[in-house]
């Protein structure tokens, strides 16, 4: 048997079968057809899921309640996955995947700012608008791009809630600690944090970072110890705000306010760490306690969003459900506003849209990013996530300042 | 005095592989060439990475193939000629060649600085020592606010009516590659990188300078790595530590080369080639579950092709000659 | 630096782990020439299993370390028997494939059972700590180091004394004439690489009273192990703990480092990794065989 042939046969198979296509175009008829990478493996796997469960409940409600009317005719909708292993690059491949060889119509974004990044490089360049709910760096908005609307808010706001809030207890708070992860998107968030601080009257005692891969953080926490803040804010992700919040308690260090940009949100982080958790600020997009009236057209109060959550996903709402049905909803009011699925038609309607939602406020800026939405405040108050700032919105009041580590 | 006649009377000879491979191996690339015609800018992608990983596969093959010394770092050669590109683009060069050409100057630079130290390393120290570069130049580029840090650098490329120019600057950096690394081998160079990865001794006895050998095939090869992360830059048009210092940057051309073979011409190419493609129609058609059968896919093919595919090529007695290899290796 | 003694306190109690996960790395890498790079997914095996006795049945993590161990081991044991040794002697890049495609077969076998999930392992005595002239020592640290001091110890013992242990070294040192001397060296093999997973497991056990546990937690670990076996020397059980305890010596220190020039912040802690892998390379320069090798390569 000759094995040359046989293994020639088979480098030419491989290339016959990548050109295939892989599937029938899309966009055919009556559906509109969304295209999104996320991460279904790889160490964003978790955030990944929740934003597919936000894109799902809400094609699912779509579908279910007529679709969308674009100019005289009803559309409905499907969303088109791929997994980018939560790599940037892998992102921006599948995103031109789903362009060129599925002919998505629109782009909803992936998880995590490194791909919501390199994802809307691939937009710009087709032309073809993306939403996206998860990625708050803002320089994905600085790159004078036109094609990619975020109805988060910005990276930087997410630990200033916190610094408000603990400002305006009494006596207010006045030294702040920062240690963050390596990563752009948690030092855009310190360096928002440090930025409000100073601003604002507060004094910047540490500022640190560690890698995304630190397997020890004691050292760090040592040097933020001496430093002796009132509060405490960490921006990271669930991984190292576990392993700062252990660290912190293992050091006895004492503080006012606690205060971590991922984390507290995340049911992992009081499931693991149980009563060590209490306490905890974390700042969010949005929370089930929100008073906002939305527009018809979808879910209009935060709790009614939060039951349809709870029956299909069996979990609390997380925000980056939320977020990512938010994104959706930009595009559903786009398009109707446009009348038609032209990219360059839903492109400007996007950029004019003005909505209120059970997510809040959608409008973007110039640059195409949601000022115009607060972040919230949550707490850790006996194993439950509460709201407490800004007061519009909360559902409790914070607790402050916090006990000592063994009276939780 | 040291010649191929010399070398080749020892037994030092026929270094390049089975010739058929390398005639299969370059139809393929002509046949390449007509990707960009069928205007799917997701399959030039696709192609264009087959490209990138073969050019750094071959970058490989020459120091980890040939010389006998397994790198773990070629990624930092990538990720520093991806970065020259970038910074040129920063101050308004864009220009492929430039890119590529500050590439090789700087990646060669690099190689030679670094290696005069760390080529006296033999082995496994050697191969750790060229992980910690890597990994070391991730952090430290991560850390300069003057490359972006982990924010990173956007990198200026043309509009998407043009981008095919990427393509085909791909395409020629891996013939280059290719064409390199037959002329090496069957040049006093690839003797000499034989010489050495045989019996590194015996090679001094001889009267070759290892030492000058063993730089000049890791700078050879930091070139290739560095050329192809030159055209990578642009082509991706933003780069930041976790893109350019990419584990897959570092792991695939390695799995590539040994799959296709290691130390032949044709063995890196013809491995890209099915590991990359593998790769995708796995993403394909198993979304959730893709990784694992990538990695069942790698477990099998390493049991059974312990040698690489490009040795089939050359095998005398086809599958009966196979089947008694698969227990040559057994404990 | 008035944290000095702190921070030493620190790198000690983080070197004891580091040196446990690198023991079986090291073993596996200096006796059978093989570099594990599933070392890494057997470490998280043995974080989940601790997670789960812990979760499901309150086991006491520590008490779950013998289960960590044997468990593992027996997973070792199995894989190297029925598919490494068709490679055990094939150049070591075959092997390192072999365990690279190993390592994404069970990350991602984890990842369909346990989800992406972040998990935690905390106990009622978690965070507590007492503290020494201005040097606070958390006490499950503590116990940490002292397991991984007595599992260092146990090895050596056994390495040194048990007859298998001593078959194991004569095999490292010259397979033929071990094999002369009735060693059945595929057996011997399957042991050391179950050893690997084993200590392997254990260290996951250990590493879940502080990490997160997710299928994907091994790399960094691993990448330390690397550092940490060539610091100490290849196949020394001494060796794994002295470069364990130096690497998280150095690694707490350089968190001292913390200034800016100009806009540049200058980090010791977000250099970490850079100044730990410089170290290393300086050694390998230096003196290449670590700190407590042989002058064999």
């Amino acid at each position: 048997m000759q094995l040359r042939p046989i293994a020639a046969l088979a480098a030419l198979a491989l290339a016959v079968g990548l050109a295939a296509p892989s599937g029938p175009a899309a966009a055919a008829g009556d559906t509109i057809v969304f295209g999104s990478p996320v991460s279904l493996t790889g160490n964003l796997t978790k955030e990944g899921h929740l934003t597919q469960e936000g894109y799902e409940l809400w094609k699912n409600y779509i579908n279910a309640h007529g679709g969308i009317k674009v100019g005289g005719k009803t559309y409905k909708v499907d969303i088109k996955y791929y997994d980018d292993e939560s790599k940037n690059d892998t992102a921006a491949q599948l995103a031109e995947r789903l362009i060129d060889q599925d002919h998505v119509n629109f782009l909803l974004g992936p998880y995590g700012s490194g791909t919501s990044f390199t994802v809307a490089q691939i937009a710009e360049r087709k032309k073809i608008p993306m939403v996206e709910g998860n990625g708050a760096a803002e320089k994905i908005f600085n790159q004078g791009f036109r094609y990619t609307f975020g109805v988060l808010s910005p990276a930087k706001r997410y630990l200033e809630g916190i610094l408000q809030m603990a400002k305006a207890q009494k006596p207010p708070a006045q030294t702040v600690g920062i240690t963050a992860a390596s990563d752009a998107f948690s030092q855009e968030v310190a360096q928002g944090a440090a930025a409000w601080a100073n601003a604002n009257g507060m004094k910047v005692v540490y500022n640190n970072k560690y890698p995304d891969t630190a397997t020890d953080v004691s050292s760090i926490i040592s040097a933020l110890k001496a430093t002796n803040p009132d509060v405490i804010l960490n921006a990271g992700h669930l991984q190292d705000a576990l392993l700062v919040q252990k660290g912190l308690k293992e050091q006895n260090v004492m503080a006012r306010a606690y205060g971590y940009s991922v984390g507290p949100d995340t049911p992992d982080f009081a499931s693991s760490l149980g009563k060590d958790a209490n306490d905890v600020f974390g700042g969010a997009q949005w929370s089930d306690a929100v008073k906002y009236k939305g527009v018809p057209g979808f879910y209009q109060s935060a709790q009614e969003y939060a039951k349809a959550i709870d029956a299909a996903y069996h979990h609390r709402a997380d925000y980056h459900n939320a977020e990512s049905s938010a994104a959706c909803l930009a595009f559903q009011y786009a398009i109707q506003r446009a009348g038609s699925l032209d990219p360059e038609k839903v492109r400007d309607a996007l950029a004019k849209l003005d909505v209120t939602t059970f997510y809040g406020i959608i409008k973007f800026d110039s640059r195409g990013i949601n000022l115009f939405k607060p972040m919230v405040v949550n707490q850790i108050q006996n194993g439950r996530l509460t709201t407490v700032w800004p007061a519009l919105t909360a559902d409790g009041k914070p607790k402050y300042p916090a006990p000592p580590w063994g009276q939780r | 005095m040291m010649t191929t006649a010399v070398l080749r009377r020892i037994g030092l000879g026929g270094i390049t592989g089975s010739p058929i491979a390398i005639a299969v191996a370059l139809a393929l690339m002509v046949v390449l060439l007509a990707v960009p015609l069928g205007h799917n800018g997701y399959l030039e992608i696709v192609f264009r990475n087959i490209l990138m990983y073969a050019a750094m596969a071959y970058g490989w093959n020459l120091i980890g193939g040939y010389t006998g010394y397994v790198s773990f770092g070629q990624v930092a050669f990538f990720g520093a000629g991806a970065y020259c590109s970038a910074v040129l683009s920063a101050h308004g060069i864009d220009n492929l060649f430039a890119d590529v050409a500050l590439a090789c100057v700087v990646n060669a630079l690099f190689a030679v600085v670094v290696g005069l130290p760390v080529l006296r390393l033999k082995g496994h120290y050697f191969a750790i020592a060229t992980l910690g570069i890597g990994l070391a130049l991730s952090d430290i580029v991560a850390n300069l606010d003057a490359l972006g840090a982990s924010s990173g650098l956007a990198v200026h490329h043309v509009d998407e009516a043009h981008f095919y120019v990427y393509y085909y600057a791909m395409w020629l950096v891996a013939l280059a590659t290719i064409l390199g690394t037959y002329f090496i081998a069957r040049s006093k160079l690839g003797f000499a990188f034989v010489a050495i990865r045989e019996n590194e001794e015996a090679a001094a006895v001889l009267g070759i300078d290892a030492t000058r050998y063993k730089i000049t095939a890791w700078a050879i090869s930091a070139m290739m790595a560095g050329a192809a992360g030159a055209v990578f830059a642009p082509a991706n048009g933003f780069l930041d530590p976790s893109i350019a210092f990419s584990i897959d940057s570092n792991v695939f051309p390695i799995v590539m080369a040994i799959l296709g073979g290691v130390g032949t011409v044709a063995g890196p190419f013809i491995g890209a080639l099915i590991l990359a493609g593998a790769n995708e129609l796995l993403q394909r058609y198993f979304i959730k579950i893709h990784t694992l059968f990538f990695g069942a896919m790698i477990v099998i093919v390493v049991l059974i092709l312990p040698r690489g595919l490009v040795w089939l090529f050359g095998l005398k007695g086809g599958a009966r000659t196979w089947l008694k290899s698969l227990t040559a290796f057994k404990a | 630096m008035h944290l000095f003694a702190q921070d030493l306190v620190n790198g000690i109690l983080a070197g004891g782990i580091l040196a446990v996960v690198a023991l079986g790395f090291s073993l596996v890498w200096g006796i059978m020439n093989i570099i594990n790079l599933a070392h890494g997914a057997f470490l998280m095996l043995g974080a989940y299993l601790t997670y789960q006795l812990f979760a499901s049945f309150h086991v006491d993590p520590f008490l779950s370390l013998p289960i960590s161990f044997v468990v593992l081991f027996a997973l070792g044991y199995l894989i190297q028997t029925y598919l490494i040794n068709w490679v055990a002697r094939a150049p070591i890049l075959t092997t390192f494939l072999l365990t690279f495609g190993l390592s994404l077969l069970m990350v991602n076998i984890a990842l369909i059972v346990w989800t992406g999930d972040q998990r935690g392992v905390t106990t009622a005595y978690s965070g507590a700590n007492f503290t020494i002239a201005d040097v606070t020592v958390p006490w499950t640290k503590l116990f940490t180091l002292l397991a991984a001091l007595a599992i260092t110890g146990i090895m050596q013992l056994w390495l040194t004394r048990s007859k298998t242990g001593r078959a194991i070294r004569a095999t490292s040192m010259d397979i033929g004439a071990a094999q002369l001397s009735g060693v059945r060296v595929a057996h011997i093999y399957a042991i050391v690489y179950g050893l690997g997973a084993g200590l392997a497991g254990v260290a996951g056990t250990l590493i879940s009273l502080s990490y997160a546990v997710n299928p994907g937690m091994g790399d960094p670990f691993l990448i330390k192990a690397f550092v940490v076996c060539v610091l100490g020397g290849l196949g020394s059980v001494e060796g794994a703990l002295i470069g364990g305890l130096v690497y998280g010596i150095v690694e707490a220190f350089a968190t001292q480092l913390d200034f800016t020039i100009g806009t540049q912040h200058i980090s010791g802690s977000g250099l970490q990794d850079a100044i730990a892998l410089v170290v290393l390379l300086i050694v390998l320069i230096v003196r290449p065989t670590g700190i407590m090798g042989k002058a064999t390569a």
